[in-house]
């Protein structure tokens, strides 16, 4: 069954109090299964554009459909089933909560008002948790983490969640190699395991992974280019807004 | 003897009224803590004063006043709150002096002795003003608030946690924050007959302040704050009684003094040092 996971109609979004707008009539079809990476200098809006899918963000125009649920009406359905890791979280080295229980909060929605996590709840979140080898870590309080372990944290949050569509906002920022090549090869599992459709943001060029189907290159809120990985990597005119951008001479 | 049965009956009604105060504060307070809460709280509650002092002056009922200032208080300024469009320093320099003047004033104008009693305890507080209606008042507030806690652990948590993540994961926000904000104004409302407008809000805020000095995990501040909020009322109650100095007074000073004890010795804040460290190779 090929349908849209995510279908956007000339979509924009403007913050309070702002007059520019952080991303312009932006039109994206995301077909059902599809991984895709979505790249763009700081400041592009590329966070806003993940939480334009997800409904997080109040005024947006135009119309977005996600996972075949109108977003306007029914935006609480799509969160349901969408993973969200996000992308700057301010950990306060005090928070008193543990890891598992962060992790079992994805679950909240899906479990049911007035419901009990079970047995099987509580081993989706063991597995998930050691899927991103942090069983250890489990009875630990979040705050005590570093960057990189909480960071994991909330890809096995995102994971126990099982949603139909991830959106990963620069998921692998603060991970060590070895760390992010077993986050991608969790990821290629999952993907195999489960048809779920991705979304990753990221502003680094020379980091696409190989498992991506599709780029999209976002520029000042608008997409400025769209297509499938090699070739959108091979382009000239990457080449020259990543120049412009200043990564291309590292 | 029918004397002294009187006066058992009222104390008997007065503690248990101080004990489901101690504990409807205490757990509201988690929450109100936890979310940023503190000064909307406040001025709530000051807000319920004003209430209570209206309703001296137009003569009915002061908890229904304070009831109703306090809940009118939630739903002008929750919205305003949750856009974090007012900042905690406005809403305690201007509303809470403006509501505080407004309740002497109210006050200023009540007719009569007796009022005077009623005025005096809802400024200082008063066991003996409590009837069995306001316990009943309590234990009703009290059962919404363990169906709440227990029914909706789960959301509660994520909101906790971070309102945002709960949000992008279909936790329904909002409905625990405004439930959290009319809980308080129930709590604060029931509660302030008891230890007074000035002092009714240290009741919300200090157990709950002594669970967050000592856990890490808010499964068990959650039950931590209660239990803390319960003994230091009774403690306090019963030394009033004894001492037959002030108890609302008597109850802030005991949770105040349970407070700063906390703080002194909260294994969270203690420094690890390096005498006895292992090196991190060492473990792995
Ligand atoms: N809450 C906000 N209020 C006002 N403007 C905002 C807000 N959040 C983002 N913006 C603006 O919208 C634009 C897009 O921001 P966005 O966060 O989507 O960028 P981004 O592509 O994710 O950047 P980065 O790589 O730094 O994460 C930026 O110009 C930013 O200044
Ligand atoms: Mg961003």
């Amino acid at each position: 069954m090929v349908t849209d996971a995510v279908v956007m109609e000339d979509v924009s979004v403007v913050y309070e109090g702002e007059r520019i707008a952080a991303i312009h009539q932006v039109d994206l079809e995301i077909p059902s299964g599809q991984f895709v990476t979505v790249l763009g200098p700081n400041g592009a809006g590329k966070t806003t554009l993940l939480e334009a899918i997800n409904g997080l963000l109040p005024s947006t125009s135009g119309r977005v459909k996600v996972l075949g649920f109108d977003l306007a009406t029914e935006g609480r359905e799509v969160r349901k089933r969408t993973g969200y890791v996000i992308q700057n979280f301010a950990l306060d080295p005090l928070d008193p909560f543990l890891c598992r229980d962060v992790v079992m909060m994805a679950r909240a929605a899906r479990i049911g008002t007035l419901r009990f996590p079970d047995e099987g709840d509580w081993d989706k979140v063991d597995q998930a948790l050691e899927a991103v080898c942090m069983t250890a870590f489990a009875g630990r309080p979040v705050g005590k983490l570093s960057g990189g372990e909480f960071q994991k944290v909330l890809l096995a949050r995102a994971m126990a969640q099982e949603p139909d569509l991830l959106l990963l906002d620069e998921p692998f920022a603060n991970l060590d190699i070895d760390a992010r090549r077993e986050a991608l090869r969790l990821l290629e599992r999952w993907r195999e395991d489960q048809d779920i459709t991705v979304v990753m943001v990221s502003h680094d060029i020379s980091k696409v992974p190989r498992a991506c189907d599709r780029i999209v290159v976002i520029d000042k809120g608008r997409i400025v280019m769209d297509g499938p990985r090699n070739e959108v990597l091979a382009s000239e005119d990457l080449t020259r807004l990543f120049g412009a951008w200043g990564d291309g001479d590292e | 003897m029918a004397m002294s049965e009187l006066v058992y009956g009222l104390l008997f009604t007065s503690m248990v009224a101080v004990i489901l105060a101690g504990f409807v504060c205490s757990t509201a307070g988690v929450y109100v803590v936890r979310m940023n809460l503190t000064a909307l709280g406040f001025t709530m509650s000051h807000a319920a004063f004003a209430g209570a002092a209206f309703a001296i002056w137009r003569g009915f009922n002061p908890t229904v006043g304070a009831l109703i200032f306090a809940v009118a208080t939630a739903l002008i300024l929750g919205p305003v709150a949750e856009k974090a469009r007012l900042k905690a320093d406005v809403m305690l320099g201007f509303l809470f002096s403006l509501l505080m003047a407004m309740g002497f004033m109210f006050l200023n104008f009540a007719p009569g002795e007796a009022a005077s009693s009623v005025a005096l305890s809802i400024i200082w507080g008063s066991i003996f003003t409590v009837s069995a209606a306001d316990a009943l008042a309590l234990a009703v507030l009290a059962t919404v608030v363990v169906l709440f806690t227990v029914g909706f652990h789960k959301e509660i948590m994520a909101t906790l946690f971070n309102r945002k993540l709960a949000e992008s994961t279909g936790v329904h926000t909002r409905a625990i924050y405004y439930s959290v904000l009319f809980l308080t104004g129930l709590a604060v409302a029931f509660s302030l007959e008891l230890v007074g407008g000035l002092l009714v809000f240290a009741l919300i805020i200090n157990p709950a302040s002594t669970a967050y000095q000592f856990s890490n995990d808010m499964k068990q501040i959650i039950w931590m704050s209660p239990i803390i909020g319960i003994v230091t009322s009774m403690v306090g109650f019963v030394i009033s009684w004894v001492t037959d100095l002030p108890t609302g007074s008597t109850i802030i000073i005991v949770s105040a003094i349970t407070l700063a004890v906390a703080i002194a010795i909260s294994p969270k804040r203690k420094r690890g040092g390096l005498k006895g460290a292992i090196p991190q190779a060492a473990v792995q």
